[in-house]
């Protein structure tokens, strides 16, 4: 391919950094063309973040070994915005907006005099911005504030932020994590045009289906080295599962059969929750119910309803309707009588809603778990600490101990500590939202096998997941949720991510067709 | 599980993370007591006077008052909030003890009942106000401070209560120990008892989590309105035995009861590593704080330096701890 034969535009070589002794990266050479994506891989802890932070100015000049070179010519940066004034842009995986600034401002955050000055023209600003979104076919008020965006329509904010400064080298950070199908697309055909425009683009992804989606090249890091370099025409999953973790992953979904005549765990009668803010639908009138030992799915685009009606359940958000917990009637007002119910939530955002970062690993397990671990309100240290270790043991949670802090943890280890809250209460029903967001292919896997041992033991599980291939090949059985309602059901093998797509199409259009001769 | 999640977690780098963080944590309380260590000496070298026994007991005296607040003050910091109002609590509370006690001519225990009623109503009044209605505590209680001045002087037409029944002049001027009275046993029971809850206990946790995170604590099934009202109540009724305990050791019920003593609680438990942003800190940490403050404030007076610049100093310091929680927060919440 006339890729390989090109001259890179933006290369490493020989880069190495350690941290304190531990040795992050040991020598790696990574390159990238112009009009290239060029996909970094890598479990997490594999130096992908490191060799990020070094091209992009995080680390400076002067903290790693190597060389990086740009057109050809040695280059330092001393901070990412010397990096950003040098073509190279960067748009990180975690939301980094105001909220209290309007979207047009966080598009052109530092830079509102757009170079004239020092005042700010707004509404120069909001054009701009209305030009970058028109482009990216993204349809997002650019005079909204950002506090009432989705989280997926934040993410778009901040890859515009960094296409506004026409980067040579985009490195993107997970750009996907939080968008549902629709605006992969819509972000993809946006890549695809820097693309032609000849933007060299560094990809970093979990998902291999995107990578062989859209990438030109792929790179493995491996314990701080490159594993493989992959050309496009040699693409394939195995070999990427493979090349990440050192060893070919027999299965990718662990085998699980639906119970045959299980009592029922949960079942949900015409639960209906409000929509917030303007951006979510809410959820209408579901009914629903999960077998013990029966994995369900909840399959739909983001911002569907999926997520509300698992806050519906757990009390989370107000909700009316009626919630049934093994053949009885519960009232659920709040997340307490959720669990005293035998319910519990494993949220979507660790850092929002799931991790406390001001207490160590250990008390993050137990919180909310200290009643059997205490007498006369006081909690038994002993008995508290051997019940943490005993959780993190049985979870594989990997940390130095249980007074380490949260915040260095890797996302597949995070994920696992609130697994480990989650489950020491022994629930009846698991209610999982994005159970393995932002972790790394083998934490993935793990989790899946989790997730079927618990069924196993008899828990009824209800998960929702973005990506359809995993939620189809880990449930039984998958509920389609489009607009708040569920719009299709169908077991294991019946259907795959085709006929998702099509259920909610189809819903989509039944609406329109309903609404249509109303407005008429 | 699998082999292949060996390779999911760098285990190397834990270890020197662990004595990195556990260094952190320790300046939260060994670090103050080490600088505070160093301001005695350097006081006491300069001026020899400074560990007098008349002064040590100055200043514990003192710290006695103001550190009772801040036992209250660091638990409401802890769960998240923080209450600018307490001084003018203190003094109201006094000042309508003594009421109680002179003009209405109630028995002594009606009289500090009712003032112990009046901080804690008012405490409710703040954490009511704030967790229902989400005014900011920075304004309910800025406000609840203007009021509670402005109710003083309701209360006493702007004359100290004077004089107060012959119980009160006694719990003002026994000496228990070393010159130190009911207020310092009182002080030393209740910090070693808030300590212990908020270190040992379920309540102490699920108050570490409510001011970490109110929405995982929400989640995790803490009735954190509840935990923020508690916290609310209970500086409100601490502020109204420290209160009392100055009006005892005055004998009168003065106007200027608890004046200005907001700023240098809240200075002195930050100083002491409890954390503005919530979720950190120790009532252990804060004490010590409250007391490094004062040890700072009597030392320069004993050196002779002049007035002006004690307070110069007090701001210096404050500043610098709380440059030093930030670096500290940064620290635990990098990468977040």
């Amino acid at each position: 391919m006339s890729i390989t034969t090109q001259a890179p535009l933006f290369s490493a070589t020989a880069v190495a950094k350690n941290f304190g002794g531990v040795q992050a990266l040991r020598g790696v050479d990574f390159d990238v063309v112009a009009g290239e994506i060029h996909a970094l891989l890598g479990q997490n802890g594999a130096g992908k973040s490191t060799l990020v932070k070094i091209l992009n100015g995080v680390h400076p000049a002067g903290s790693y070994t190597g060389t990086i070179q740009l057109d050809g010519r040695p280059i330092s940066f001393a901070s990412p915005a010397d990096a950003r004034s040098n073509g190279v842009g960067y748009v990180p995986q975690e939301i980094e907006v105001l909220e209290q600034l309007s979207v047009a401002e966080n598009v052109f955050a530092g830079r509102t005099g757009l170079g004239t000055g020092m005042m700010v023209h707004q509404r120069k600003l909001e054009q701009r911005a209305g030009e970058i979104f028109a482009d990216l076919g993204i349809d997002i008020n650019p005079r909204a504030y950002v506090a009432s965006l989705t989280s997926a329509q934040r993410h778009l904010v901040m890859i515009a932020r960094a296409i506004v400064m026409k980067p040579r080298v985009l490195m993107l950070d997970e750009p996907t994590a939080s968008l549902s199908g629709t605006e992969v697309d819509a972000l993809f055909a946006v890549l695809r045009r820097l693309k032609a425009q000849g933007v060299a683009m560094i990809y970093i992804t979990h998902r291999l289906p995107e990578v062989l989606a859209i990438c030109d090249r792929a790179t493995v890091l491996r314990d701080g080295q490159v594993a493989v370099r992959i050309a496009r025409e040699n693409f394939d999953a195995e070999t990427f599962i493979f090349s990440m973790s050192g060893q070919r992953l027999q299965r990718l979904f662990p085998g699980h059969a639906a119970p045959v005549g299980a009592p029922t765990a949960l079942e949900v009668r015409h639960l209906t929750v409000a929509g917030h803010s303007g951006a979510v639908h809410g959820a209408r009138d579901i009914n629903l119910c999960v077998a013990a030992g029966e994995i369900v799915g909840l399959a739909g685009l983001l911002g569907s309803g999926r997520s509300e009606i698992l806050h519906g359940i757990y009390g989370r958000v107000a909700a009316e309707g009626e919630v049934r917990v093994a053949g009885q009637t519960v009232s659920i007002k709040s997340p307490r009588d959720a669990r005293a119910a035998g319910i519990a939530l494993l949220t979507e955002d660790r850092k929002r809603d799931g991790l406390l970062f001001n207490l160590p690993v250990g008390a993050n397990i137990t919180i909310g778990n200290l009643a059997p671990l205490s007498r006369h309100g006081m909690v038994r240290g002993a008995l508290e600490r051997s019940s943490i270790l005993t959780a993190m043991r049985a979870l594989n949670v990997k940390a130095s101990s249980p007074q380490a802090s949260v915040t260095h943890l890797s996302g597949g280890n995070q994920q696992k500590l609130l697994f480990a809250r989650v489950l020491m209460r022994a629930p009846n029903v698991l209610l999982l939202d994005e159970p393995t967001k932002g972790v790394d292919a083998a934490t993935r896997h793990e989790i899946y096998r989790l997730v079927v041992e618990l069924a196993e033991k008899g828990v009824g599980l209800l998960i929702v997941a973005s990506e359809l291939e995993e939620l189809i090949g880990l449930c039984d059985r998958c509920l389609v949720v489009a607009d708040g309602r569920i719009v299709d059901e169908f077991g294991r093998g019946e259907g795959g991510e085709d006929r998702v797509l099509r259920s909610v199409t189809a819903a989509q259009a039944e609406r329109h067709a309903i609404a249509s001769p109303a407005s008429a | 599980m699998n082999s292949a999640a060996e390779v999911s977690a760098p285990p190397r780098d834990a270890r020197s993370f662990r004595r990195r963080l556990i260094g952190l944590i320790a300046v939260g309380e060994v670090g103050v007591l080490a600088a505070m260590a160093l301001l005695i000496a350097f006081f006491w070298l300069l001026e020899p006077a400074f560990l007098s026994e008349r002064n040590i007991r100055a200043i514990l005296n003192v710290v006695s008052f103001v550190g009772i607040i801040a036992i209250g003050q660091t638990i409401l910091l802890v769960a998240g909030e923080f209450d600018l109002s307490v001084g003018s609590v203190a003094g109201l509370s006094a000042v309508v003890a003594a009421k109680l006690m002179t003009a209405a001519a109630l028995p002594v225990s009606f009289g500090i009942l009712g003032g112990i009623g009046v901080g804690a109503l008012i405490g409710l009044l703040n954490g009511l106000i704030v967790v229902r209605l989400g005014i900011p505590a920075f304004i309910q209680t800025l406000g609840m401070l203007f009021i509670g001045q402005g109710l003083i002087q309701v209360v006493t037409g702007g004359y100290p209560v004077y004089p107060l029944p012959e119980a009160i002049n006694t719990i003002g001027g026994t000496d228990l120990a070393f010159g130190l009275g009911w207020s310092f046993a009182f002080f030393i029971v209740a910090a070693l008892f808030a300590d212990f809850v908020l270190r040992r206990t379920v309540l102490g946790r699920n108050m570490y989590a409510t001011g970490g995170n109110k929405e995982v604590a929400h989640l995790v099934g803490v009735n954190t309105s509840a935990y923020k009202i508690g916290a609310f109540i209970t500086v409100g009724a601490l502020s109204a035995i420290a209160g009392m305990f100055v009006m005892a050791d005055l004998g009168s019920g003065g106007t200027s009861i608890g004046s200005g003593w907001e700023l240098t609680v809240i200075a002195g438990v930050v100083v002491g590593g409890v954390s503005l942003f919530g979720g950190a800190g120790t009532v252990a940490g804060g004490v010590v704080g409250i007391l490094m403050l004062k040890v700072v404030q009597s030392g320069l007076v004993v050196i002779g330096v002049n007035s002006n610049w004690q307070q110069i100093a007090v701001g210096v310091i404050m500043v610098m701890a709380v440059g030093l929680d930030i670096v500290r927060r940064r620290y635990f919440i990098a990468g977040a």
